[in-house]
């Protein structure tokens, strides 16, 4: 199973509300081998990696870092060290994770958004506190199986899988790709949260990192506006800032 | 925003600014705007030297992570960056750069030998540059036009700055030399590679050359008005030319579950061929990635008790992922790999998922020796019934099966019984010289010395008597105590037997070569010990054995006073015959392995 990974950032709302301009990159694009236990934890790690290193730029209140080293690749990672951050990213992962097994050949996609929360007056559409998004990061995947293979009862005890002979070659060589690709996108990543930093909303005080929200749009061939749409009507409704 | 500190107070290292900051701003930020320039460039030394230079490591930086920044100075808080206690070189370092608008350059120097030899013959070491880090905050001549307003320019300024740093500190750790520094520091003090550093304050001394393995990153510079903070990197993304791996020799680790060591827990647990065969639980590789599941590499951790046991199985001997240790007192079945014994002796486990089989090679595997009763029941046999084979019934193809725990094994009461209440190693050692105490224990031929002090079996050596006669068909066997081999054993050392009355001179005398022969030459003792003497009555005889066998520290007097049954000429004859050959033959084999004993 191949998963297609490419990292799209997008600063600034769609909103005519919002005065920035909004811009797009898409930052690369992986090939993650997945298959069977081996799969989920690559994305996992994969995943992991480029969300903590996103909301480590945008963790602007006093931090410890942690450095993090990965354990299927050669790179070492940086969190912000807030033990919030890494729950509601494990939790995310782990529900994308399930998506995908339930929903396997298809393309998924997982989003990363920073938002600021603003009082508005009640009106009758919306309540209080809406979401303002100024940031938001796309992570697409796409899933699909290998043709062949026989999935052989290849152990069901070994979770490390060691395939023999060509099998174990282009997992190696496949994911000496994907690492390289990994760390070309974290280049990237710090890339791009260097050109723009003038959309950051200022720091507040007693606030450690920028609240944001990961989603994956359980539709495939849902486009950006419609997500936009949807987290917009969401927000409405909900009563907390931050989830 | 949570801006620390805003006095003057902090402003370390006494530098002197010459830049002039525009006359139009508010004088708290021409001041705070200045402050932020002069503590950048130290927190970014800090960044770098610390991802690089294993000495200016922080300390303190992992720790209280729950009280969060209570305990952080003011001056780590900068940029809300908590690096840790900054070390005393890094101010020394910084100490010198007075004015702002100088450059600070960092130079990561990789101390590398190369190929060239002086006339010494010593190996030369050559300085590269893998890494150049430039921070430095540019002045415009001309001052562009402040748009923003200026009372909250500081607080943009700040965040901007404090991005700037997040890239930079993530960038740290994704460079090649990140890598190369971990490795360096973790390695031993003896490699020929160190990386070191130099701070200067402008590059001409040393510009290296932007090859193609040279790469550059340029941070986007953060607007501080007059000027804007620049940071960039040049660094080699390609180390592999050093042969770092190569040369780079991982640091001594202790092993503190050294499987073997009295320690460690001392019964290790084969997991069942169903069983998931992580790495965590295979401590034969000192944890070193994940455990092979060959035999082999199993057997290539050295134990210091098992170095017969080094040699790879032949491939039609099951090995230790069929293994079971069965602990007497129930213990659950994860415990750790047990030491690369061959098959021989695992005691009968009730999971039964595994036949074992004993490594029967020359010199390779424990025998498996039968308790003292089975081993008096075949003496009996053979000496009341004179046509059959007198051959002594423990040769170790008889001994293979799994054998139950508990049960006597002279054999191994002559090995480490004094280390009973210790790590098991009930495998017999065959280093010459090895100190084979004595125990009181012995002269019963008694095993339990050694299995119930903790409760559990170290081997299998043990076994039921009931199982033996299942055994004896086995052809499995190739032990260099044959039927033949053991008989003439027998032989060698009744005759030394009847000189002596204690087991401790029986067990010094033993010829030090292989487990093997140490197993056998304990059981030949033991049934010397106990064998019917020429005229006693063979029904006196058993059950004189039994009792002496039960009986802990009987002396061989008694039991040979006990074996006083009448015997025919030719029975004797026989049994002196191949009591000779057994002398033979421990001789001659005492001697091919240079044995420090002799017997008598």
């Amino acid at each position: 199973m191949f998963s297609l990974l490419t990292v799209m950032a997008d600063s600034g709302p769609k909103k005519a509300q919002y005065e920035r301009d909004p811009y797009t990159h898409t930052v690369a694009h992986e090939a993650l081998e997945t298959k069977s236990e081996v799969e989920s934890f690559e994305i996992r790690e994969v995943l992991r990696c480029i969300l903590h290193t996103i909301v480590f730029h945008r963790a602007l209140g006093l931090i410890r870092p942690k450095d993090i080293d990965l354990e299927l690749f050669d790179i070492t990672y940086v969190q912000c060290g807030e033990i919030e951050v890494e729950k509601k990213i494990d939790d995310k992962i782990e529900q994308f994770v399930t998506w995908i097994g339930k929903h396997p050949n298809k393309k998924s996609q997982i989003c990363l958004t920073f938002y600021e929360v603003k009082t508005k007056q009640p009106s009758w559409f919306t309540n209080k506190i809406e979401r303002l998004y100024w940031e938001q990061w796309n992570i697409n995947l796409s899933a699909f199986q290998p043709p062949t293979k026989p999935p052989v009862g290849k152990s069901h005890h070994s979770k490390l899988v060691m395939d023999p002979g060509e099998e174990s070659e282009d997992i190696s060589s496949r994911r000496t790709l994907l690492e390289q690709s990994l760390q070309e996108v974290l280049f990237q990543i710090i890339k791009f949260v260097n050109e723009k930093k003038d959309h950051v909303p200022p720091i507040n005080d007693g606030v450690i990192y920028c609240p944001f929200e990961i989603t994956f749009p359980s539709s495939s061939d849902s486009t950006f506006g419609m997500d936009m749409l949807k987290r917009m009507l969401h927000s409405g409704g909900h009563p907390s800032m931050l989830s | 925003m949570t801006v620390p500190i805003w006095s003057k107070s902090e402003d370390q290292g006494g530098k002197t600014h010459t830049m002039d900051f525009p006359e139009n701003l508010p004088s708290p930020d021409i001041g705070r705007l200045e402050q932020i320039v002069s503590h950048f460039f130290p927190k970014a030394l800090h960044i770098v030297l610390d991802s690089r230079i294993p000495s200016l490591q922080s300390r303190g930086r992992t720790r209280d992570r729950s009280s969060g920044g209570l305990n952080v100075k003011k001056s780590d808080k900068w940029f809300n960056l908590i690096m840790g206690d900054r070390p005393a070189a890094l101010d020394k370092l910084h100490s010198w750069h007075r004015n702002i608008l100088d450059s600070m350059i960092i130079d990561i120097i990789l101390i590398h030998p190369t190929d060239d030899d002086d006339d010494h013959g010593n190996v030369r070491s050559a300085e590269t540059v893998i890494e150049r880090w430039v921070v430095q905050y540019e002045n415009p001549l001309i001052m562009s036009p402040q748009t923003s307003d200026p009372s909250t320019r500081y607080q943009k300024v700040y965040k901007k700055a404090i991005i700037l740093l997040r890239s930079l500190y993530a960038q740290t750790r994704l460079l090649p030399a990140y890598r190369v520094s971990r490795q360096l520091s973790s390695s031993l003090a003896s490699s020929r590679y160190e990386m070191v550093y130099k701070v200067s304050s402008f590059s001409d001394v040393f510009s290296p050359p932007v090859t193609e393995t040279m790469k550059e990153f340029r941070f986007s510079p953060v607007e501080v008005p007059p000027g804007r903070l620049c940071a960039s990197v040049t660094y080699r993304s390609d180390l592999s030319d050093f042969n770092l791996g190569a040369h780079i020799t991982l640091p001594p680790r202790i092993i503190t579950d050294y499987v073997g060591s009295p320690a460690t827990d001392p019964m290790r647990f084969f997991p069942s061929p169903g069983q998931s065969f992580e790495a965590t639980s295979f401590h034969f590789q000192g944890r070193a990635g994940r455990p092979p599941l060959t035999t082999s590499s199993a057997s290539e951790r050295p134990h210091s008790w098992t170095s017969g046991f080094h040699r790879p199985p032949t491939p039609n001997q099951s090995f230790s992922p069929d293994f079971h240790w069965s602990r007497t007192d129930g213990g659950d079945s994860h415990h750790q790999l047990s030491p690369p014994f061959s098959p021989s002796g695992s005691p009968s486990t009730p999971r039964g998922s595994y036949s074992p089989r004993i490594n029967v090679r020359p010199g390779t595997a424990p025998v498996t020796i039968p308790s003292s009763a089975t081993f008096n029941r075949y003496v009996s046999s053979n000496f009341s019934e004179p046509s059959r084979n007198p051959l002594p019934p423990f040769s170790p193809k008889s001994t293979r099966r799994s054998p139950s725990s508990q049960d006597s094994l002279p054999g191994i009461a002559l090995y480490k019984s004094s280390r009973s209440g210790e790590s098991p190693s009930g495998l017999i050692n065959h280093y010459p010289g090895h100190k084979l105490t004595k125990d009181s224990k012995y002269d019963s031929g008694r095993f339990s010395g050694l299995l119930s002090s903790s409760g559990s079996p170290r081997f299998g050596f043990s076994r039921s008597p009931s199982r033996l006669s299942s055994d004896l068909e086995d052809p499995d066997c190739s032990c260099p105590f044959d039927f033949d081999d053991v008989d003439e054993s027998v032989l060698q050392y009744s005759q030394s037997l009847d000189r002596r009355k204690t087991s401790s001179s029986i067990s010094q005398s033993l010829p030090i070569g292989r487990k093997s022969q140490d197993a056998a030459v304990g059981v030949l003792v033991q049934m010397l010990k106990t064998a019917p003497p020429l005229r006693q009555d063979s029904s006196t005889y058993m059950a004189s054995s039994m009792s002496g066998v039960q009986r802990e520290g009987s002396s061989v007097s008694g039991a040979e006073s006990e074996f006083s049954m009448a015997r025919s000429t030719s029975d004797a004859l026989e049994e002196l015959r191949n009591y000779k050959q057994l002398k033979d033959l421990l001789l001659s084999k005492s001697k091919s392995v240079g044995g420090a004993t002799r017997v008598h």
